[in-house]
């Protein structure tokens, strides 16, 4: 035994990373166990370098319409490389920030695979050797990685994860991404704009399964503009032939066989935790569809074990790990007023073109849990702000409950909107109800305007439409 | 005229004598309600939040934060808007320093009297607000002043004073043995209720100037070196006048300062003999722990009993729980506490603890075991309560919290003070034995000493057996020798019959 800590975290995503700074916050000795790199998926193959690299599809978007601005140019030259290369910089330069904030706040980092080994101890395995660590709160955030489709794996050659899909050689000249969800939809709007021809598959009956239909209706028809073929209720069924000549054989909704041909498939069809080989199941740890099995303070059914982020079970997003951390941690350390995580807050944000954002329920949720709604809508083809950016495709969608005014769900799509969903964010943490925000003074012009005039229209008084 | 209320410091626990506020989380002028928090204050423990005792409106932020106050001391004026500032400028200047006796009406006395009658007077002369009693540099807050005709215990020197000032000394907390009171006491309780104290000079060398006391603030001296002079406690009448227009300067302050004070002068010197040390100031823990203990040491007469015992079947024990229970991990202290817990319930005699005020023994029927946990520059007692009561995993599941809870910080009062046996573990930190200060007001503790491989006679053959030797402290005023014999009799009945604990 070397060292006893009172918090140990394995995973140094953005939940291990905040749970250790946090632990360390508030006076616990606390380690950190990280076996590749700092920052997690997020920083490095995930939220991050894609925004760096959709930045790069969304210039080469402004370019093909200069003219509307009055600007003409030729001879425009594009380097994949050096998006790529701007885009790794980027998660370099981030992981390097988390290694300072870890140093700061005195977390150990500890490199190596980390093992609970037993109740309290973690074997962590590196090329120097094995070491074990005692822990009073031993926190699991081991994250997830993409999953494989029933005969489907992605090689890093024909078939593509979103690790090769953000270091690509060079632009595909058509690519089929395999599901929809915000993985998916990112990366087909991404290669759409740099040059790919793209067919985008998802076995459900909309894209984005998860968001509002109004909302995903709204997507799939600017893809469709965009020349993206999109195919829903559709299942891959065979990926076969060379990189550059795939034959993809593709079952449709009326059960129909197609045979489709591109140059490279994207595999995004979900993830699946990191548990293996972390001697959970030998401790007693319960799982539940494969993710680790926590109640609302993130404690396992094993003494002193905890799980966040991902590893414990959706939405896996970055900002619920962190959360998730922050009240696993306090609640441990007997802070006071914590609250457990409540998912019907939890904003998710696609940075596709359009942009999408939203939360709490959909239309169709909100009515099958039986709630008696009012919606509001209102189009950007009516906001000032979005005209004259020349971006007016979209819309805000409110759901309040029709009899006590709270905000039980809020979609955007359009310019920006992943910026302002915090706005109804805010407003249901602090539980204001479509009057209070119908009093809310929006600046003028602005997008967010939208906002407003959707909460308006839920009350029958939008003005300006 | 509206009633005027205070905020002071409260007393949290028994042993809490001042508090530090740390910061104001509201501003003047604000309203509150009962039960909204105030203000942090820390302790010699904890660090809490002050709710409001009543709803008011907060007028006056008399303590600063960063300001030790002792229990009772003023934080803050509450008062509605009618009540005006000068009103509340008097109320403080009263407070502080109580008003003359004033026995006759003086003409000229520009005191705080009764503030309604003339609050801008107060208002504006609020500085010279007088003591009750002012003598040879005391100022003897009205509230302490007064006569007591019980007697009252204190040392012949404390009486004097007592008599010369006028004090009375059943106001007076005696810290002594046996609460007698020392001339110490009369001056932390004048200072405690915001009056001042003679400084008491060291005694005369005759190669140190004499300082003198005189009032000096009309002695013409430079901006820099009055404020010197006042950092340094230099007089300016000791200062030699060599700066321009006739003033006392920088340079004539601390040749005073250096005059007076011939070993800080010579700090060079100094360093050059004396060891070099850092200064590391007591904390509110480390003030307390030393107080505490230094208390414990001085009147409990301590005697010590030791006894092996036995850990293979404790640990047979745990390890089969452990492996078998995954929501469960027991660790030998773990077990230990339940094992004191019931020891404790079947010699109750040992459950005490020693009420010196009422000449009295309490015995209690439920064991409250206090755990020592050692923290970055001191320790904290988190209570296991009625461990005789709790299972196993109980007991596990808070001894986790409550040393995290420690760890950080966050522990409330209730969930470290009280307590009627402590126990302290050093086993993990490979000590072998040793003895522990009991912890006031309790009766007794346990010193835990490394459970370890050693070959003892087991059934007439020798053999390696884990064994784990403890140490009994006693207070003897309360704790006989054969009770404390019987009480690790039983303990180590159950450690060795680990099985007695699921009965």
């Amino acid at each position: 035994m070397t060292d006893k800590y009172d918090v140990l975290v394995i995973g140094g995503g953005p939940g291990g990373y905040v749970a250790a700074i946090r632990a360390a916050q508030l006076g616990l000795s606390t380690a950190l166990v990280e076996q590749q790199h700092l920052g997690g998926i997020c920083l490095n193959w995930g939220c991050i370098p894609t925004k760096a690299m959709l930045k790069g599809a969304e210039v080469g978007h402004t370019l093909k319409h200069l003219d509307t601005f009055g600007f003409s140019a030729d001879n425009i030259q594009f380097d994949i490389a050096q998006l790529v290369a701007h885009s790794r910089g980027v998660s370099r330069k981030l992981t390097g920030g988390i290694a300072y904030l870890l140093k700061k706040n005195a977390v150990k980092v500890i490199d190596g695979r980390g093992r609970v080994s037993a109740k309290g101890v973690v074997t962590v395995s590196s090329d120097t050797g094995e070491a074990q660590y005692q822990a009073r709160h031993i926190i699991l955030a081991t994250g997830a990685r993409p999953r494989p489709l029933p005969g489907l794996v992605a090689d890093g050659q024909k078939v593509w994860s979103y690790f090769d899909a953000l270091v690509p050689k060079t632009v595909p000249e058509s690519l089929l991404v395999i599901g929809s969800g915000a993985i998916g939809v990112e990366f087909a709007s991404l290669y759409s704009d740099l040059g790919s021809q793209v067919t985008l598959v998802e076995v459900a009956k909309q894209i984005m399964p998860v968001e509002d239909h109004d909302v995903a209706s709204l997507v799939q028809r600017e893809f469709a503009q965009r020349g993206i073929r999109v195919l829903t209720q559709t299942k891959v069924s065979a990926v076969q032939g060379e990189v550059g000549a795939l034959q993809c054989r593709l079952t449709l909704s009326d059960g129909s066989e197609q045979t489709v041909h591109v140059a490279q498939v994207l595999l995004a069809a979900g993830i699946q935790p990191n548990t293996e080989d972390m001697g959970l199941e030998a401790l007693g740890v319960e799982f539940d569809k494969g993710f680790i099995k926590t109640d609302a303070w993130s404690r396992t059914s094993v003494a002193g074990l905890y799980a966040i982020g991902d590893v414990a079970g959706a939405p896996c997003l970055a900002h619920k790990a962190s959360h998730e951390g922050v009240i696993c941690v306090e609640k441990l350390a007997g802070v006071d007023g914590v609250h457990p995580l409540n998912k019907s807050r939890i904003p998710g944000c696609t940075y596709a073109r359009p942009e999408v954002a939203s939360l709490g329920l959909t239309e169709a949720a909100a009515r099958s849990k039986g709630h008696s709604i009012n919606v509001g809508r209102f189009d950007y083809q009516a906001n000032g702000k979005a005209l004259a950016m020349g971006e007016s495709t979209g819309f805000v969608k409110t759901i309040f409950d029709s009899e006590t005014g709270e905000l039980l769900g809020a979609h955007m799509v359009g310019p920006h909107v992943t910026e302002q969903i915090q706005g109804f964010g805010i407003a249901q943490a602090l539980e204001a109800t479509d009057a209070e925000l119908s009093e809310v003074i929006f600046a003028h012009p602005t997008l967010s305007e939208a906002m407003h005039e959707a909460v308006l229209a839920a009350r029958d008084r939008a003005l300006h439409q | 005229m509206s009633e005027i209320k205070i905020i002071e410091v409260p007393k949290w626990g028994l042993s809490m004598e001042e508090g530090t506020l740390n910061n104001w989380l509201i501003e003047e002028g604000d309203s509150f309600k009962q039960h909204q928090e105030l203000c942090d204050i820390e302790t010699s423990k904890i660090s809490n939040v002050l709710e409001a005792p009543f709803d008011g409106v907060l007028r006056r932020k008399v303590a600063q934060p960063g300001q030790t106050l002792p229990v009772g001391g003023l934080l803050g004026v509450v008062a509605d808007a009618s009540v005006s500032d000068a009103e509340i400028d008097a109320f403080i200047a009263q407070r502080s320093v109580a008003p003359a006796p004033a026995p006759e009406p003086s003409p000229v006395a520009a005191t705080a009297p009764a503030a309604p009658a003339a609050p801008a007077v107060a208002a504006k002369a609020p500085a010279p607000a007088p003591a009750a009693k002012t003598s040879n540099g005391w100022q003897v807050p009205q509230a302490l002043l007064g006569f007591s005709a019980e007697p009252v215990f204190a040392t012949p020197h404390a009486t004097r004073l007592a008599k010369e000032l006028g004090i009375d000394l059943s106001r007076v907390t005696g810290n002594g043995p046996t609460g007698r009171i020392s001339v110490a006491d009369i001056e932390q309780t004048v200072k405690d209720h915001g009056g001042k104290v003679a400084t008491l000079q060291p005694a005369q060398r005759a190669d140190s100037p004499a300082r003198s006391r005189a009032d000096d603030s009309q002695i013409v001296a430079t901006p820099l070196a009055r404020r010197l002079a006042a950092k340094l406690g230099v007089n300016l009448n000791d200062c030699r006048v060599t700066g321009s227009r006739g003033r006392v300067s920088k340079v004539d302050v601390l040749e005073a300062h250096a005059a007076q004070n011939p070993v800080a002068a010579a700090p060079v010197q100094a360093a050059a003999q004396a060891p070099e040390a850092e200064v590391l100031p007591m904390n509110g823990m480390r003030k307390a722990i030393a107080a505490r203990l230094q208390e414990s040491k001085r009147t409990a007469p301590h005697f010590r009993l030791q006894a092996d015992l036995d850990l293979e079947a404790l640990l047979a024990l745990r390890s089969e729980i452990n492996a078998s229970a995954p929501a469960v991990k027991l660790s030998v202290n773990d077990l230990l506490i339940k094992a004191v817990g019931l020891a404790l319930v079947k010699v109750p005699d040992v459950n005490v603890q020693f009420d010196e005020a009422r000449q009295a023994v309490l015995r209690f029927k439920d064991a409250d075991v206090s755990v020592a946990v050692a923290l970055p520059g001191g320790l904290i007692t988190p209570i296991v309560r009625q461990a005789n009561r709790k299972s196993l995993s109980s007991i596990s599941q808070e001894m986790l919290d409550l040393v995290t809870k420690a760890k950080a910080g966050t522990l409330k009062p209730e969930e470290f003070q009280g307590g009627t046996f402590s126990i302290s573990n050093l086993g993990m930190l490979g000590v072998s034995q040793f003895d522990a200060i009991i912890n006031p007001p309790q009766g007794a503790i346990l010193a835990i000493g490394a459970g370890e491989q050693r070959v003892v006679a087991h059934n007439g053959q020798p053999a390696v057996r884990t064994q784990m030797t403890v140490t009994l402290s006693c207070d003897h005023r309360v704790i006989d020798g054969a009770l404390g014999a019987l009480f690790l009799k039983e303990l180590k009945r159950l450690v060795q019959t680990p099985s007695l604990m699921m009965l």
